[in-house]
C-alpha cells in the first residue's frame, strides 16, 4: 500500500480540522480528494507530509511511518503545492534544477531529468524566463514540474489548477494523467469535481475533516437515490403547476428557474413521458428538453445536504 | 549545495542595489577619508622669548652665568630701569618677561638662604612658564651644589653649572617615524568601513532570508529528503562567503590607499580586527534576516541599525567627543568594541602586553558579541520549526 492512515486527528485549538481520517492508496491509482473549501484536504496533505504536528492516528507510507525525519520516504514523494512555491530569483531552469537537486545528486541524472520535466510541462520555450515573466497558467505548470522532475512513485497534487485558464487546466490535467500512465501512484485535491471525475479512478469525499463518501465515479453516483436530471425550456411557464409535477410518481424535485423547469427523478426511472403528459395537459409549450446524469455535486448534496461549492 | 548556490544567485539577483551601497560607500569612505587632515603634532620648533634682565645686585659670577644661560634660550633685550619704559615695553610685547636680580641676591644663595626674584609679565602669555622653568632649573642646581658642596667657590659653581646645564639628552620620537598620516587615516577609514558592512551584510543576508523564509518556500523545502541541518549549513556557509567577499572588496581599497602601512603590525592588526567585526556583523545580519518580514522593513532595519550604531559608536564623530551615557549604551554594541580597537590600533606606537592586551580584550568581546548572536538566531530558528 502507498499510503494508509488511520484515525487522524488533528486539532486547531477547539475547532476539529481532522476528525478521525482514514484513506489508503493503492500503488498505481490516481485518487481525487473531493470537497469543499475548508473541508481539510489541504491539512490531511500537510499532515501525510510531515509539515502539521496531529494529535492522534497513524501514517504510514510505503508501509513504513511518516515522520519529519523519514528522508528515505521523502525521495520517493512528489509534492505539488497549492500555492506556488518557487523561487523569482531562479529562472525556469534553475527553479527545476534547485528542487530536482535536492533528491538527485548526480549532475548528469539531473541535467537530463530537469530537461524532461521542462519537456514534460511543455516549457521549453520559457526556460530561460524567471516566474514573474509567467502568466498563471505556466507558473502552475512550472510549479508542477518543480514537484516531478526527480520522478517520485507518489505525486501529491494539493489544488494545482486553482485560478488557471482552461486551456493550461486541461495540459495539467493531461499530463497527471500522463504521469499515472507512467507509473506514478497520485493524489490529486480538488474543490472542482469535473477535475476529478476527468482523471480520478477512484474518489474521496471530504466534508469538515471526515471522507464520507469514497469509491469510483460510477460508485459513488449509484450510493445515491437519485438519477438523471431533466432540463425543459419552457416557452410559456406562466400557469405551470409545479406542484402537480411534484406530485408524479418517482419525482425527487421539481424547480423552477425562470423559463427553465429542472427535474430530478430517482435512479433508473423514466420520467419523461408523463412529464410531457402533464405539460401538455396544462398547454405549456416545450422549447427544448435534455438530460444529464447525476454529478458528484449531487452525491455532495445528498449526503451533506449542502452544494459542494458552498 | 543547491542552497548554497540558490544563495549566490539570489545575492546576483540583488547585486543592482547592493553594488550602489557599495560604491556609495566606497566612495564616501574614499573622499571623508582623503579630507581627514589629522593634527600636525609631530613637529616641534624652539621659539625665544624677548626678556629684559635688571640686575640690582653686585655683577656676581653667579648673576652673570644666569644671564648667560638664559641668553641661550631667550633675546635679551637691554631697556633702561625706568617703570613706565619697562611697563610700554611689555605693553606693546617688546618683552613678555621682566627679570629683576634683587641687591643682596648672590649673597643670599652662597648662603643657603631663600630669596625671591621679582618678575613682571605679559598676563596668561605661555613664554612666562618656559622662562620659570629655566630660571628653576639653574637655581634649583645652584642650590643643589650649594648644599652639598658648600666649599666650593664661585667661580667653580658657575663653571659646574655651565657643565651641567649644557648637558642635553638626545630624544628620538618614535611616532613621527611610525605615527604616520597613514595611521590616522586609515583608522578613520576602517572606522567607516564598520557602517558599509553593517549595511551591505543587512541587504545582502536579508534578501535572501526573506526568500527562503517564504512559508511556501520553506514548506516545499522540508518536503524534501534534505536534511534541516545539512540546508542550514549550506546557508550559513553561504552567508560566511559573503561577508569574507564583501570584507575582501572593503579591505581591497585599503592596501590600494595606504600601501605598505597594511602590512606592518598596526594594518595586519586593523585587518584582523575589521574581519572579526564582519563575522560579529554577519551574525547580526543572520538574526535580522530572520525576523523582517518584508523588503521595506529590510532597508529601513539596514539604514537605522547600520547608522544607528555607527553614531552612537564613535564611527562619524570620535568616541572622546561622546558622552559617558552615550558610550555606556553604546558598550553594549560591536562596533564600539570595534571602533575602540581601531582607535587603539592607530595610536600604538609599538606593541607591548598592555596594549596587545586591550586590543584583543575588545576583538574578543565583538566576538563575543557574534557567537551570543549566532546563538539566539539559532534557538529562533529552532523555536520557530517546534512551533510550525
Amino acid at each position: 500500500m502507498v499510503i494508509n492512515v488511520k484515525n487522524l486527528v488533528k486539532r486547531y485549538g477547539d475547532l476539529i480540522a481532522l476528525d478521525h481520517f482514514n484513506l489508503e492508496v493503492q500503488e498505481g491509482e490516481v485518487l481525487g480528494l473531493l470537497g469543499p473549501n475548508g473541508s481539510g484536504k489541504t491539512t490531511a496533505i500537510n499532515c501525510i507530509l510531515s509539515l502539521l504536528k496531529y494529535d492522534k492516528g497513524t501514517i504510514d507510507i510505503f508501509d513504513q511511518p511518516m515522520t519529519p525525519d523519514a528522508y528515505h520516504l521523502k525521495r520517493d514523494i512528489g509534492i505539488v503545492m497549492q500555492n506556488v512555491a518557487v523561487f523569482n530569483e531562479l529562472t525556469v531552469y534553475e527553479n527545476i534544477d534547485y528542487f530536482c537537486g535536492l533528491y538527485i545528486s548526480d549532475k548528469q541524472t539531473r541535467k537530463k531529468l530537469v530537461a524532461e520535466a521542462i519537456d514534460f510541462v511543455g516549457l521549453n520555450d520559457f526556460s530561460k524566463f524567471y516566474p514573474k515573466k509567467l502568466s498563471g497558467g505556466l507558473l502552475r505548470r512550472l510549479n508542477i514540474a518543480c514537484g516531478i522532475a526527480h520522478q517520485p512513485k507518489l505525486i501529491i497534487l494539493d489544488e494545482p489548477t486553482v485560478a488557471v485558464d482552461p486551456q493550461s487546466r486541461n495540459n495539467i490535467l493531461e499530463g497527471i494523467q500522463k504521469l499515472n500512465q507512467q507509473g506514478a501512484t497520485i493524489i490529486y485535491t480538488s474543490h472542482y469535481m469535473e477535475e476529478v471525475e476527468q482523471i480520478a479512478s477512484r474518489i474521496a469525499i471530504m466534508d469538515k475533516g471526515k471522507i464520507i463518501a469514497m469509491g469510483t465515479n460510477e460508485e459513488l453516483k449509484k450510493m445515491i437515490k437519485s438519477g438523471e436530471h431533466i432540463n425543459l425550456e419552457l416557452l410559456n411557464p406562466g400557469d405551470l403547476d409545479l406542484a402537480g409535477i411534484n406530485a408524479l410518481p418517482h419525482i425527487i424535485s421539481a424547480e423552477r428557474r425562470d423559463h427553465q423547469l429542472v427535474i430530478k427523478s430517482e435512479r433508473g426511472k423514466n420520467n419523461l413521458i408523463p412529464i410531457l403528459d402533464h405539460l401538455k395537459d396544462q398547454q405549456i409549450a416545450i422549447g427544448k428538453i435534455y438530460s444529464e446524469p447525476p454529478t458528484l455535486n449531487d452525491v455532495f448534496l445528498e449526503i451533506t445536504g449542502k452544494e459542494l461549492r458552498d | 549545495m543547491q542552497v548554497y548556490k540558490a544563495f549566490f544567485r539570489i545575492i546576483q539577483k540583488n547585486r543592482g542595489q547592493i553594488l550602489i551601497y557599495l560604491v556609495v560607500f566606497m566612495v564616501l569612505a574614499l573622499l571623508l577619508t582623503n579630507a581627514y587632515n589629522p593634527p600636525q603634532d609631530t613637529d616641534f620648533t624652539k621659539t625665544r622669548v624677548n626678556i629684559a634682565f635688571i640686575n640690582e645686585d653686585d655683577d656676581s659670577q653667579l648673576v652673570a652665568g644666569l644671564k648667560n644661560y638664559l641668553g641661550e634660550y631667550a633675546n635679551l633685550v637691554d631697556l633702561p630701569d625706568d617703570s613706565q619704559k619697562l611697563q610700554d615695553a611689555l605693553f606693546f610685547r617688546q618683552v613678555e618677561y621682566i627679570l629683576r636680580v634683587p641687591e643682596g641676591f648672590t649673597a643670599a644663595m652662597l648662603n643657603g638662604q631663600d630669596i625671591q626674584l621679582e618678575k613682571t609679565i605679559v598676563p596668561d602669555s605661555p613664554s612666562n612658564i618656559y622662562i620659570d622653568l629655566l630660571i628653576n632649573k639653574y637655581l634649583n642646581t645652584a642650590k643643589t651644589y650649594v648644599t652639598y658642596l658648600p666649599e666650593l667657590t664661585q667661580t667653580e659653581l658657575v663653571s659646574y653649572l655651565k657643565t651641567d646645564l649644557t648637558k642635553e639628552t638626545e630624544v628620538t620620537v618614535i611616532s613621527s617615524d611610525r605615527h604616520s598620516d597613514n595611521a590616522e587615516k586609515s583608522s578613520y577609514y576602517f572606522n567607516y568601513l564598520s557602517y558599509s558592512l553593517f549595511a551591505i551584510l543587512i541587504l545582502g543576508v536579508c534578501s535572501v532570508m526573506l526568500v527562503f523564509n517564504d512559508t511556501d518556500l520553506k514548506r516545499r523545502n522540508l518536503c524534501s529528503p534534505m536534511r534541516a541541518a545539512t540546508m542550514n549549513v549550506q546557508m550559513i556557509f553561504g552567508n560566511i562567503s559573503y561577508a569574507v567577499l564583501t570584507w575582501l572588496v572593503l579591505i581591497a581599497a585599503s592596501f590600494v590607499m595606504y600601501g605598505s602601512y597594511m602590512f606592518t603590525t598596526n594594518g595586519l592588526l586593523l585587518l584582523l580586527n575589521s574581519f572579526v567585526f564582519t563575522l560579529a556583523a554577519l551574525s547580526i545580519s543572520y538574526l535580522i534576516g530572520n525576523l523582517v518580514k518584508s523588503r521595506g522593513a529590510m532597508s529601513a532595519v539596514a539604514n537605522v541599525f547600520a547608522l544607528g550604531t555607527s553614531f552612537l559608536s564613535g564611527v562619524f564623530v570620535p568616541q572622546e567627543l561622546l558622552g559617558p551615557n552615550v558610550l555606556m549604551i553604546a558598550s553594549f554594541t560591536p562596533t564600539y568594541w570595534y571602533v575602540k580597537a581601531n582607535n587603539e590600533i592607530a595610536n600604538a606606537v609599538s606593541f607591548n602586553a598592555d596594549t596587545l592586551q586591550s586590543i584583543f580584550t575588545s576583538m574578543v568581546l565583538v566576538l563575543a558579541f557574534g557567537i551570543a548572536v549566532l546563538g539566539v538566531t539559532l534557538v529562533l530558528i529552532k523555536q520557530r520549526r517546534v512551533e510550525g
